[in-house]
């Protein structure tokens, strides 16, 4: 039943909100970096989803109710005096601490623990990912090889495939890989480089020179020719060539499909920055009618008419207003409309099994993207008739 | 990294009230359950029971509303952001037939009266439960809260109807179907239908029936606040368990076959029967070391799943030793004759796999 067909729960009300916290985006960054002890001081709530969504050990306090009457000094400094073997403790605040007006910060002076202040009210994910990014403070070193690759989220079902791709380009390129945000040493991201390139802008780190995101075919060519511009030891001709394969590739596949079947009319749920890469790249190379971009993080200028949306209920409004054959986007979205195609893009990521390290930047991203998009729209084709 | 996770207080690790609330208040399909707090609350528990939904072959999407409070409504206060949404919630079209609100830790630190907002009139079937997150309890309290929250919402018993109340089966269970099939199976061996699954799957209108039943059957022990009260309330007598082990599950056939003044001894005699045939077919693991892994550091011991290892090991002579092959120790213990079967080819499994 849809319980908010037609309707606007008002101001304040929102049906089933899609997107994580600030705490659970501080979490997931500051959970990346080796060697690095992960604390959610919080309730044992707080702490079992970014724990079950990032899939890393992480540490909590736990509060109980007499912590947060009697004070939770004791249990903070308990768990952090348990931590033996870490280069660096992070503490994330959540809601009820940050309001109960402990310092914090000089109950546990006597240790070098960074506290990132992030409880769940203050904002989304990314602004949480931005918080912790902050408090750590990478430090760039003039003299340190390589190129910072950032927007690394252990959110992300892409992560693991990203990164590697990133690193397959850039010393494929001859440039090498300087620290990365934030799956990396702590001690390495006192070594930043000078250059950074992105697989997710929505997670910028802001450190470094930005030379571009690798989403997309033509964001990896841009960005390796700003490389190349501001490196000399960088050079970008086999990725430059690689793209070209990749393009004709795609092509290809693309024709093909389109020799028996209508282009699809897609709607793509996801971070803006996806959201975007996804929506550009069908229409270049399958010409599909991009019905809406929905986007679960704050919007930014694009060709597109986007609209943020972290609520269920819109979800379902754009799905039926558009009736889109292709959906892009999480289980929700197809649980919602399960006669569609549909690629998963977006966490949650449910009832499928994910093993392999998908890539969604770079060459093997946009090739993944497009083996999924043909794949799914062919199945749908299939069963249609 | 290792840390000390201190189990000088379980209750620390055992989960969130709100999360324990929802597994129950989502589970009434026209329903609607109101979060009070902060969007991440919502989505955190929107996020998990989405999962277990769909790990279940559920393909449905249980109807949570957030307030969505921030930093400003912290600060003055959320009762205005709860006012509205459930103003809201009444120009939603269909109106849903009942509506659940529950709180979260930080609405109950900054001190909002949620009980008398709720008590106003709304003009739609209302319960608050007792939560406020972690403040509340844990994710057990949840469940109990939200159980008696939903039974208030029933009418007065108007008759025994014969059947047997389920209530409280363990809604994000993996196997809270099969387990739900072999109690079912177990009750028809006494010619027993099930009336009500309290609450799993069902409409506004079907909680009525609670008062209805011949007795309760509570999912565990830990919910026999909710046995006492639909007794003081509608007079039905309970049975604290679920059937768990070989005895226990021969016991919980007399134990419904007396509160419901029907004969056991056919039934009875039939499951022993049943049990011993099901043994039968692992007879071959006769003399294996064994030793049993616990679920996890921060989880309680299950006495019953104890006991459950203690009774399957004496009744297939395993032996458990230090250099045993490891097998999972049950976590919630098996239900029934078919629980343990399905425990016992794990069991095989890993014995056979050397894990």
């Amino acid at each position: 039943m849809p319980l908010t067909q037609g309707s606007d729960p008002g101001r304040y009300g929102c049906t089933n909100p899609l997107w994580p916290c600030s705490m659970t985006g501080a979490v997931a960054c500051l959970a990346g970096l080796e060697g690095v002890a992960v604390i959610v001081h919080g309730s044992s709530g707080c702490y079992f989803y970014p724990a079950t969504l990032i899939n890393a050990p992480i540490l909590g306090t736990f509060l109980i109710e007499s912590d947060i009457i009697f004070g939770a000094e004791e249990r903070l400094r308990e768990v952090i005096g348990g931590i033996s073997d870490a280069d660096r403790i992070a503490v994330v605040n959540t809601c009820v601490p940050a309001v109960m007006g402990e310092d914090i910060r000089s109950m546990i002076e006597e240790y070098d623990v960074l506290l990132i202040d992030s409880p769940g009210f203050l904002g989304d994910f990314e602004a949480g990912y931005r918080t912790a990014i902050r408090g750590i403070a990478p430090a760039i070193d003039p003299d340190a090889p390589g190129v910072n690759i950032d927007g690394i989220s252990l959110a992300d079902p892409f992560y693991r495939g990203s990164l590697m791709e990133g690193r397959r380009l850039l010393i494929g390129a001859g440039a090498g890989v300087a620290a990365t945000f934030c799956a990396d040493r702590y001690a390495a991201l006192n070594r930043a480089g000078g250059l950074t390139v992105g697989v997710n802008p929505d997670l910028a780190s802001g450190i470094g020179e930005w030379c571009g995101s690798l989403l997309g075919l033509d964001g990896v060519r841009a960005a390796f020719e700003r490389l190349e511009a501001a490196c000399g030891e960088v050079d970008a001709e086999p990725v430059y060539r690689e793209c070209a394969r990749a393009e004709k590739q795609i092509a290809k596949a693309c024709d093909k499909y389109l020799r028996r079947f209508d282009p699809p009319r897609a709607a793509v749920f996801s971070g803006f920055s996806y959201a975007v890469h996804a929506a550009e790249t069908l229409e270049r190379y399958l010409d599909a009618d991009i019905v809406a971009v929905a986007s679960r993080s704050t919007v930014q200028p694009s060709r597109y008419r986007a609209e943020q949306v972290t609520d269920l209920s819109r979800v379902r409004e754009v799905l039926r207003e558009h009736a889109p054959d292709l959906i892009i986007g999480s289980s929700y979205e197809q649980t919602l409309a399960p006669d569609a195609a549909f690629v998963g893009l977006t966490p949650p990521l449910r009832g499928r099994i994910l093993l392999h390290a998908h890539p969604l930047a770079g060459i093997e991203g946009t090739l993944y993207l497009m083996e999924e998009v043909l794949n799914a729209c062919m199945d749908r084709e299939r069963s249609c008739r | 990294m290792s840390s000390n996770p201190s189990h000088s207080n379980s209750s620390r690790f055992e989960g969130c009230t709100l999360t324990g609330a929802l597994a129950v208040t989502t589970q009434i399909q026209d329903a609607i359950s109101i979060i009070h707090g902060p969007a991440g609350c919502a989505h955190h528990n929107f996020s998990l029971l989405h999962a277990t939904l769909l790990g279940s072959d559920a393909a449905e999407i249980p109807h949570l509303l957030s307030t969505h409070l921030t930093e400003n409504d912290i600060i003055f206060g959320g009762e205005e952001a709860l006012e509205q949404t459930l103003a809201g919630v009444l120009e939603m079209r269909p109106i849903p037939a009942s509506v659940f609100v529950i709180s979260t830790c930080i609405v109950d630190t900054i001190g909002d009266d949620v009980g008398a907002v709720c008590a106003r009139e709304w003009g739609v079937p209302l319960a608050a439960v007792p939560t406020s997150g972690f403040l509340g309890g844990v994710f057990e309290n949840g469940v109990v809260n939200a159980l008696i929250a939903a039974g208030s919402l029933a009418d007065p018993p108007s008759g025994d109807c014969g059947g047997v109340n389920l209530i409280g089966e363990k809604n994000l269970e993996f196997d809270v179907e099969e387990n739900y099939a072999e109690v079912r199976r177990l009750l028809s061996l006494l010619g027993l239908p099930v009336n009500l699954r309290f609450v799993r799957g069902i409409r506004t209108a079907d909680l009525r029936r609670v008062g209805g039943g011949a007795v309760n059957v509570l999912r565990e022990p830990s919910l026999r606040p909710v046995g006492e009260d639909f007794r003081r309330r509608f007079g039905t007598p309970w049975i604290d368990s679920f059937p768990v082990g070989l005895a226990g599950t021969l016991r919980f056939l007399k134990d419904a076959a007396a509160l419901c003044g029907v004969e056991s001894e056919a039934a009875v005699q039939a499951e022993a029967a049943h049990q011993e045939e099901m043994l039968s077919r692992f007879a071959d693991l006769a003399g294996t070391a064994v030793r049993f892994d616990r679920l996890h550091p921060l989880l309680r011991e299950d006495a019953t799943a104890a006991r459950v290892i203690e009774e399957i090991t004496e009744a297939l002579d395993l032996r458990i030793t230090e250099a045993g092959t490891w097998l999972p120790a049950p976590y919630p213990a098996p239900v029934g004759t078919a629980g343990i079967r399905r425990m016992l080819y794990r069991w095989r499994k890993a014995i056979r796999t050397g894990r």
